[in-house]
């Protein structure tokens, strides 16, 4: 029986569809099956960020509504043997889908998958009620900004009255050298006020750009830095522990110079 | 009405310009064809009938003469001849379709405009699109294995006819300069280079 | 020593970061309290409980609220006492 886990954030673009192509991928790259969710109805993402969106002929409304079997929806990633991609639907009404049918969906891909991984829309409307319905875990995604990390306590709260107790918390885009100057919170600060534990923090990283633009998820770079913190959620995820990354190092002419005059 | 000026009349393919050189006197015509569509239809889209291509150039205020032939109503016509370029079943659409709308109709499709990435097109006939084709197209969707797809840039995300599915190939690939067609030849859909005036072209699906 | 001008230049305690800090940990409470509204009404009766120990109280009249002015959150409650209660059910307790 395999996992599911939810990745949501209460506000929209903070990056939770990258999460889940990445985190997806990576857990695939360590040889686990997994098929990644979009339920974003409407305005799905997912499929262009993995570069899949010219195989698909079924989507989940499809599935749900019984116009095609589950594995005809099914789209086998074009790296990884394991990894599957469920699309939204992009012409469809989003109300085509309710949590009753997505607790049956995810159960269903639970026998199948080691990880399930949902991509929840933004909002705390229908498609997060969806989103979460199927769900025993959850991952809440945020940015270090005020109206982010606001948002991401509100999940928190709806997540834990649905039942959704202890979810991990990723910190994306963090710019270390604006936490240094002290511009920017950083996880501590967002920790501090969130209490809940951390899945892994992403610093900003222009190849998330690159690759997206690709159709190839971060993790396959062994450049990039975001890529390396994904992959190390991967691993916290089956259960490794690994230390979180020091996000300072390499961060510029500062701290090289630091280094090669001896500072820490 | 004060349309068909000129000026207008020069930009028939300009997707913006909503304007229609024969709604103000052929109203009849216009109803005619709305009633016949799903009512959420008729509002997205623009839909017309005998545009004949009016390239004659009226003063401002100036009434547009409508010939007596162009009574549209019954489409019947006298020789056999006549009858085999009638077709009722083609809408056209003015506008570029955008990612989230679908468009679905028993019959030909002409769109004059763009077809965006994560829009879709399903047709029981012909799919035309007088601009960039990147979204999802379905020709023949009922099983008509002789229905074509021509775009004047041909890049579906993918790309379907009857019950054929194509797809753009993954990775990098060069974007046409030319308009093309795409059908099903020996039972598989192939990508051919729009050639004017040829007699599959103009045949009846 | 770089480390020290870093600070200077950088570090101090109004820099934007605190500000973010501070806002959100003020907006949060009040986020939070106004989440659930059963989460008030729950701790209204359980205020009932403990004061019915001591003295008799018009339910009924009972507001619980929490008030957020510039820098601070409180929680006010309005509670009309009907009359003290002679023998307090404390020494039950302790007993
Ligand atoms: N670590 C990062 N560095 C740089 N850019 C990033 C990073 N993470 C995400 N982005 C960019 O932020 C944008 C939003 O990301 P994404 O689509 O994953 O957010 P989302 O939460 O899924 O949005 P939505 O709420 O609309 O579904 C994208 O353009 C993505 O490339
Ligand atoms: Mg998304």
């Amino acid at each position: 029986m395999g996992e599911v886990i939810v990745i949501t954030s209460g506000k929209g673009g903070v990056g939770k569809t990258t999460a889940t192509a990445n985190i997806g991928t990576a857990l695939a790259a360590l040889g686990h099956k997994v098929v990644m969710v979009d339920t974003d109805i409407g305005l799905r993402n997912l499929d262009v960020v993995l570069g899949l969106e010219n195989r698909i002929v079924y989507d989940i409304v499809d599935v749900t509504h019984g116009n095609c079997r589950l594995k005809q929806a099914l789209i086998k990633d074009k790296r990884f043997e394991g990894l599957h991609l469920l699309p939204a639907a992009q012409t469809k009404d989003k109300t085509a889908v309710n949590p009753e049918q997505m607790r049956e969906l995810c159960s269903e891909l639970a026998k199948q998958f080691d990880y399930v991984i949902i991509d929840c829309p933004a909002g705390i409307e229908q498609g997060f009620k969806n989103a979460i319905a199927g769900a025993e875990k959850a991952i809440v995604v945020t940015t270090p900004e005020v109206s982010a990390v606001r948002d991401a306590d509100r999940i928190i709260g709806l997540l834990e009255s649905a039942e959704l107790r202890d979810p991990k918390l990723i910190v994306n885009r963090i710019r270390p050298l604006m936490v240094k100057k002290g511009d920017m919170m950083s996880m501590d600060d967002i920790i501090d006020i969130l209490a809940v534990n951390v899945l892994g923090i992403v610093p900003e990283d222009e190849m998330i750009v690159v690759t997206t633009n690709k159709g190839e998820p971060a993790v396959l770079d062994n450049y990039s830095r975001a890529g390396q913190a994904y992959r190390n959620m991967a691993r916290r995820i089956t259960g490794e522990e690994i230390p979180l990354m020091d996000l300072e190092a390499d961060t510029g002419f500062m701290n090289k110079l630091k280094k090669l005059i001896g500072f820490k | 009405m004060k349309k068909a000026k000129g000026s207008k009349a020069k930009t028939l393919f300009e997707q913006k310009e909503e304007t229609d050189i024969m709604t103000g006197e052929t109203p009849d015509i216009q109803n005619q064809v709305t009633e016949e569509m799903p009512a959420e239809l008729a509002s997205i889209l623009d839909l017309e009938v005998g545009e004949t291509g009016n390239r004659i150039e009226f003063e401002e205020g100036e009434k547009v003469p409508v010939p007596e032939k162009l009574s549209f109503k019954p489409l019947v016509h006298k020789d056999p001849w006549q009858q085999a370029f009638v077709d009722e079943n083609t809408i056209l659409i003015k506008r570029t379709v955008r990612s989230g709308q679908s468009i679905q109709f028993d019959g030909n499709v002409v769109v004059l405009g763009d077809v965006n990435p994560g829009s879709e097109i399903v047709a029981s006939g012909n799919i035309i699109v007088m601009g960039a084709l990147r979204g999802v197209v379905h020709a023949g969707a009922t099983g008509n294995k002789e229905a074509t797809v021509s775009a004047f840039k041909l890049q579906p995300t993918q790309l379907r006819i009857a019950n054929h599915i194509t797809r753009a190939p993954d990775g990098d690939y060069l974007s046409p300069d030319h308009p093309e067609t795409a059908r099903i030849k020996d039972g598989i859909v192939v990508i051919e280079v729009y050639q004017l005036g040829q007699d599959r072209q103009t045949k009846i699906c | 020593m770089l480390e020290f001008l870093l600070r200077v230049f950088g570090k101090n305690s109004s820099s934007s970061k605190n500000v973010a800090k501070e806002r959100l940990r003020l907006v949060l409470v009040h986020d939070r309290a106004d989440v659930s509204p059963q989460l008030l009404e729950e701790l209204k009766e359980d205020l009932i409980k403990v004061i019915s120990n001591y003295m008799e109280i018009d339910e009924s009249a009972l507001e619980v609220n929490l008030d957020t002015s510039d820098n601070m959150v409180a929680l006010v409650a309005n509670i009309p006492v009907i009359r003290m209660k002679r023998t307090a059910k404390r020494s039950e307790k302790i007993g």
